[in-house]
């Protein structure tokens, strides 16, 4: 008997931490969007669906959704495919590759914030460096944070760059793992590079495609810092991700139970998200190679 | 032998006893504050000679960030049951927290303090919500016009130039940038937040009328006061849009020698002086109507879940940092205003006030400043507030329409947190 609940009782303090701290305050979330409350007051009424119904027919709630879903669709497939880009690139076992992948793996290691305040300065639009350099050329300024087409484009630079070390690091593993048989193969039938890469790496590589898409699509709906050190979600609403307004919601403006719908839509959202993924470009993922 | 044993039972019941009681007269205030700095030098200074006074009480001050900071760390920290016991809050949002029983009425206490007395009205005034005390105030300012005299000068234009009314703010604006923008310098910073509220007042508006709540946000001399400012940006580019989408950015180009003009609160003279010297003058501010200013700043507010010693203790410590010889340390070091009618008196502040006129001017502002609507929605008005003025100094969107739709989900808002 005992020899079989030991399995069991190895888990039990992990499951119990996760009961705790991960479990509970889910459940908790859940319970709070269905009720009215500013974090102050004793009571917390039960209001049923309003805040959801509150949500749905905010114009800012669907303004940050579009951004959100417009940040995912560009930053994703770019981090993917610079990742793919810069790993291929760096994946002989020189110095030079190493300190390379070294250095770019440095911003993922960077506080978050930090980088977002030096972009600020990078960015600015009077006495950043960029237009400073653009003046030089005989220009005018580019309004990087006021235009808000380009602070979203601004947004997402950023965190590319803050997060291409670490996809550059997992497709590097991902690559250096693909046995050189196949290369040795495809070079007997004549393969050429650009085929070889299409029809033998790619492939071969979409275990790692797959798991990087899942963690930067997770990625891109919950990005937050960025946003909330360079624009606040401005220029009126143009940067205005989710995990900002919930932010706003919930700790600006004391609307705990808005916010707490707001994060169970979101959670919902990837959920949905990560079976659609799952469904379309899993099924496709081969582990065995 | 038993007359020994029980004299020295007698001696260590005694001990015990006297360290038990001396163990209850000392109280511990947890005391959360907004000041770093030479503010926070400042605040360490009259704590320090509170405890040297009260020997019994320790102040246990957290610098937790800016007022927001304060707010968002109340947030988690008052469900758990891990607030502090003393608290700074922002004059326009601490109705709120007064409304939903997180601070404690003050008024028995003031009542029976002879500072009542002391404090000037407007001191009195901003602390009372519903007709209760419920913040003792501790950092007031208002929002004043500072000019950098070396701008001035190199722009053609003499020290004493009229800077009453938004026309003549503009023309010196226009001179300076004319004159120096290819040198990458501004007429003027952009106006923040409090600034802008001074503005609207000064056009004879408010945001929302002190006395009765009502939303003023959509009135003529409201959008007038927006449109004026919105165009320093978009239409007449006398100043930066990054002190737009960044408020902080004007006041570092001012402090830089990049910007000629800046509106904010006195709070920032003695950062304007370090960095300008003797080429910083200080004007009242703007009457483009009328003359008026908003009081801005924080007061001390006192947790209802603490400890009835600790609330006792607290409010010893509220008392003491807002008597006159506490506002001379704080009035001198950081360059808000007095507070209390005999902080002039003190020496320290009376050199103060003898050595730089620029401070002067916010005290001889008083006579026009008045403090702010505090009513439960003011929190979600003035997060809200930065966009909208976002998408108007950008010229996105027009000013009129921006203001209409925000006077309108300010009422809903209203009526559903309850004014």
């Amino acid at each position: 008997m005992l020899r079989k609940l030991t399995p069991y009782l190895f888990v039990l303090p992990l499951l119990g931490f996760m009961a705790v701290f991960t479990y509970y305050p889910i459940l908790q979330s859940v319970n709070l969007s269905f009720r009215e409350w500013d974090f102050m007051s004793p009571t917390k009424p039960w209001v049923g669906l309003d805040n959801y119904r509150l949500l749905l027919t905010t114009r800012d709630f669907w303004n940050s959704l579009k951004v959100t879903a417009v940040f995912a669709l560009i930053s994703v497939p770019l981090r993917l495919a610079l990742a793919l880009a810069v790993a291929s690139f760096l994946i002989r076992e020189t110095a030079v590759s190493r300190i390379s992948r070294g250095a770019i793996f440095l911003p993922a290691v960077t506080s978050t914030v930090s980088i977002a305040v030096v972009f600020s300065w990078v960015f600015s639009t009077d006495y950043g460096a960029i237009n400073g350099f653009i003046a030089l050329l005989g220009f005018d300024k580019v309004p990087w944070m006021q235009d808000p087409q380009l602070a979203l484009y601004v947004i997402i630079f950023v965190n590319t760059w803050k997060q291409l070390g670490y996809d550059v690091i997992i497709y590097t593993a991902g690559l250096q793992a693909i046995s050189m048989e196949y290369y040795d193969a495809a070079a007997v039938d004549g393969g050429r590079r650009f085929h070889v890469f299409r029809r033998v790496t790619f492939p071969l590589v979409m275990p790692t495609t797959y798991f990087l898409l899942v963690i930067s699509v997770i990625d891109a709906f919950q990005v937050f810092t960025i946003v909330d050190v360079m624009t606040r979600g401005g220029p009126a609403g143009a940067t205005d991700m989710i995990v900002n307004m919930l932010y706003r919601v919930g700790f600006t403006l004391f609307d705990i139970g808005t916010g707490s719908a707001l994060a169970v839509l979101l959670f919902i959202l990837l959920i949905a998200l990560a079976l659609v993924k799952a469904r379309v470009i899993g099924r496709r993922v081969h582990y065995d190679s | 032998m038993d007359r020994k044993l029980t004299r020295v039972a007698g001696m260590g019941l005694a001990a015990l006893l006297g360290s038990t009681s001396l163990a209850a007269a000392e109280v511990t205030v947890e005391f959360w504050h907004s000041f770093g700095g030479s503010s926070g030098d400042a605040l360490a200074e009259i704590i320090a000679n509170f405890e040297e006074a009260n020997p019994g009480i320790t102040i246990e001050a957290e610098h937790v960030g800016n007022y927001n900071d304060i707010v968002a760390r109340l947030q988690a920290a008052i469900p758990a049951g891990r607030g502090p016991d003393a608290v700074i809050m922002e004059v326009t949002r601490y109705g709120l927290f007064a409304d939903r029983g997180v601070l404690m009425d003050l008024t028995d206490y003031l009542e029976a303090d002879p500072l009542k007395d002391e404090l000037f009205d407007f001191a009195r005034e901003v602390g009372v919500y519903e007709g209760k005390n419920y913040i003792v105030p501790f950092n007031s300012s208002t929002p004043v016009t500072y000019v950098n005299k070396n701008i001035f000068e190199r722009a053609g234009l003499p020290e004493n130039t009229p800077l009453t009314t938004y026309d003549e703010i503009l023309a010196a604006a226009q001179k300076i940038q004319g004159a120096l923008g290819d040198e990458g310098i501004y007429g003027i910073a952009a106006p923040g937040q409090f600034a802008r509220w001074g503005l609207i007042m000064d056009n004879d508006s408010d945001l929302i009328d002190s006395v009765s709540g009502e939303v003023l946000i959509d009135a003529p001399n409201t959008v007038e006061a927006y449109e004026w400012m919105a165009s320093l940006v978009h239409e007449h580019g006398v100043a930066s849009a990054d002190n737009v989408t960044d408020e902080k950015t004007g006041r570092e180009a001012f402090f830089a020698g990049k910007v000629g003009i800046m509106l904010n609160s006195t709070g920032d003279y003695r950062q304007s002086q370090a960095s300008l010297g003797d080429d910083l003058i200080v004007r009242p501010l703007p009457c483009n109507k009328v003359c008026a200013a908003p009081i801005g700043g924080a007061g001390i507010g006192i947790l209802s879940t603490a400890d009835a010693e600790v609330q006792d203790a607290a409010y010893e410590f509220i008392s003491f940092a807002a008597s006159a010889e506490s506002n001379a340390i704080w009035f001198a070091g950081t360059g808000y205003m007095p507070i209390n009618r005999n902080t002039a008196d003190q020496p320290l502040a009376a050199e103060t006030l003898e050595n730089e006129p620029g401070i002067r001017v916010s005290i001889e502002q008083l006579d026009v400043a008045r403090g702010r609507p505090r009513p439960p929605v003011v929190t979600w008005m003035r997060a809200t507030e930065y966009d909208m003025w976002q998408a108007m100094a950008l010229g996105q969107r027009d000013v009129e329409d921006t203001l209409a739709d925000f006077a309108k989900r300010t009422r809903v808002e209203a009526g559903r947190v309850g004014q």
